[in-house]
């Protein structure tokens, strides 16, 4: 069954398009990245999902309901970008009143240790740093065992020891069999925390896939050499090469033929190799690739 | 939605904003007030700890239906917690409803101690029938403002709305005659406090302890700003809800 479904999706504010005819489908029990740059329609299409938002074209289903029916029945838990407390209330108050507007929700003391805010439970909203509130609002998303968890950018004001923390307990949730969609704009959190990424630029998908799939995806590996003051000419020509840049000194060459291109380097020309080097293109340059300006 | 309802109550009762302006204020007023004119009665025969503590009662629900919504109604609009519990199943209309109820619950406070001030300290005695039929209307008769206080926070961020609701509490309440009597106002102030809804309000008490059956108009009065500001309040409800 798929937790997520919009087909041909679209959402306009005046003239311009921030979502642009979105296809996506996600199965139950996924943990799904969004990945993209600022302003790349991540939020909006989260928004809608939730129901908050209406598309201005296309439809969306949430286990097979509206968005709006689905949040009434308690099937969606999310973690929006901004989103005060009370001041007043204390976490445990914020936490137990959110858990009872739910059919089914977890057990508090459940919820508290997911978050990780058991040492918090008599702290005033007030009272708490930025991360501690982050954490707060993270137990609210969770609170009534929704099926479907959305956070939007939910490690924004957290430090790294924090964020870590942070996407345990999101792990802990998602074991479940329970589904995950979170947006970032962080590589490393979209390839550490879930098991397929989903990469928008401008309102529309570029990529989709496992992280791996995605890194294979854009031109596979960079070869580096010391080339000194040998000449780079024909470098560009190697079989699989798609890119070189030399720069002092030291040649990199992108290709999506490693073999061929090793074996070019050795074969077919007369430099005199050192240092060589290969990796794998990272997400980083998968990224910038994808979200470039075509 | 009677766990949503005790949050507001809690958070309202830990606002020192609300028991400074809400609580103490009415209380503290009513005492001087009692202790600087209190062997005085009016022209209908009651005494002035009485009629003052009808009038400082009204302040004090009047000021809590309307602290209790205005401001604290923005900030949630603007700092998001409304579309955190717009994700929540609970639904727009619960919303709306619980925070009306949640302000008229807020009154009491303010109201019945005052009136136990009066009980206390001034003698203020009165049937059993005029206590129950004070207290009630005294209670009802906030809905209008809190309406108001509603509308007021779902039309303007909070910095627009803290200005608006202290100018329309005050307002409502020196122009209603709750603070100083209308007699000693100038024709054209007097005709317009007995349009607004706060003197009707007032008017309404005074009548009940002065024994007599409040007159028609001032519940006439009150009824039509209830409906009139209750559907601005629903309007602009629904207005600050709507899906883009």
């Amino acid at each position: 069954m798929n937790a997520i479904a919009f087909t041909d999706v679209s959402k306009s504010y005046g003239n311009v398009l921030a979502v642009d005819g979105l296809n996506l489908t996600v199965e139950a029990g996924r943990t799904v990245a969004l990945l993209g740059p600022n302003g790349a329609g991540k939020s909006t299409s989260i928004n809608m999902l939730l129901g908050l938002i209406r598309p201005s074209g296309g439809r969306i289903e949430v286990f097979g309901r509206l968005p709006e029916e689905a949040v009434a029945r308690g099937e969606i838990g999310a973690m929006l970008q901004s989103g005060a407390l009370i001041p007043e209330l204390t976490v445990k108050e914020l936490v137990d009143f959110v858990r009872r507007l739910y059919p089914e929700p977890l057990d508090l003391d459940e919820i508290l240790k997911m978050a990780d805010l058991t040492d918090l439970v008599k702290r005033r909203a007030d009272k708490l740093s930025g991360g501690q509130s982050q954490r707060v609002r993270f137990a609210l998303a969770i609170a009534g065992a929704p099926r479907l968890l959305v956070l939007d950018e939910p490690t924004a004001a957290m430090d790294v020891e924090s964020r870590q923390r942070f996407w345990t307990g999101m792990r802990d949730y998602a074991a479940g069999g329970r589904t995950v969609l979170f947006a970032t704009h962080y590589l490393e959190e979209a390839d550490e925390n879930s098991d397929r990424v989903i990469v928008v630029a401008r309102g529309r998908i570029v990529a989709d896939g496992t992280a791996a799939q995605i890194k294979a995806g854009v031109g596979g590996h960079t070869v580096r050499f010391t080339l000194d003051g040998q000449p780079a000419a024909g470098l560009d020509a190697l079989p699989g090469v798609s890119a070189v840049e030399v720069s002092a000194g030291t040649a990199t060459l992108r290709t999506a033929d490693l073999d061929a291109t090793v074996a070019a380097l050795y074969r077919g020309t007369s430099l005199e190799i050192r240092d060589l080097r290969i990796a794998g293109a990272d997400l980083e340059d998968a990224f910038l690739a994808l979200t470039r300006e075509s | 939605m009677p766990s949503y309802l005790r949050i507001e109550a809690l958070r309202m009762l830990r606002n020192k904003r609300y028991i400074i302006f809400v609580v103490a204020f009415p209380v503290v007023f009513y005492l001087l007030f009692s202790n600087v004119w209190g062997s005085q009665t009016n022209a209908s025969g009651v005494k002035a700890t009485v009629f003052l503590m009808v009038s400082m009662g009204a302040y004090g629900a009047l000021a809590a239906s309307i602290m209790s919504t205005a401001v604290p109604w923005a900030q949630e609009r603007e700092s998001g917690w409304l579309r955190q519990l717009q994700i929540t199943p609970l639904s727009n209309r619960s919303i709306i409803l619980t925070k009306l109820v949640a302000a008229l619950l807020l009154v009491l406070p303010a109201l019945l101690l005052v009136f136990l001030c009066g009980i206390v300290t001034q003698g203020v005695s009165l049937s059993p029938g005029q206590w129950f039929s004070l207290a009630l209307s005294m209670w009802i008769g906030t809905v209008p403002f809190a309406a108001l206080g509603l509308a007021v926070g779902s039309l303007v961020p909070p910095d627009t709305a803290q200005p608006i609701a202290m100018i329309g509490m005050f307002g409502l309440a020196i122009l209603g005659g709750l603070w100083f009597p209308l007699d000693s106002m100038p024709e054209t102030m007097r005709s317009i406090a007995h349009v607004l809804p706060s003197y009707s309000y007032v008017d309404i008490g005074w009548n009940l302890v002065a024994g007599t059956t409040p007159p028609p108009q001032d519940v006439v009065t009150i009824l039509a700003w209830a409906v009139a500001l209750g559907t601005a309040a629903v309007l602009a409800y629904r207005r600050a809800t709507a899906r883009a």
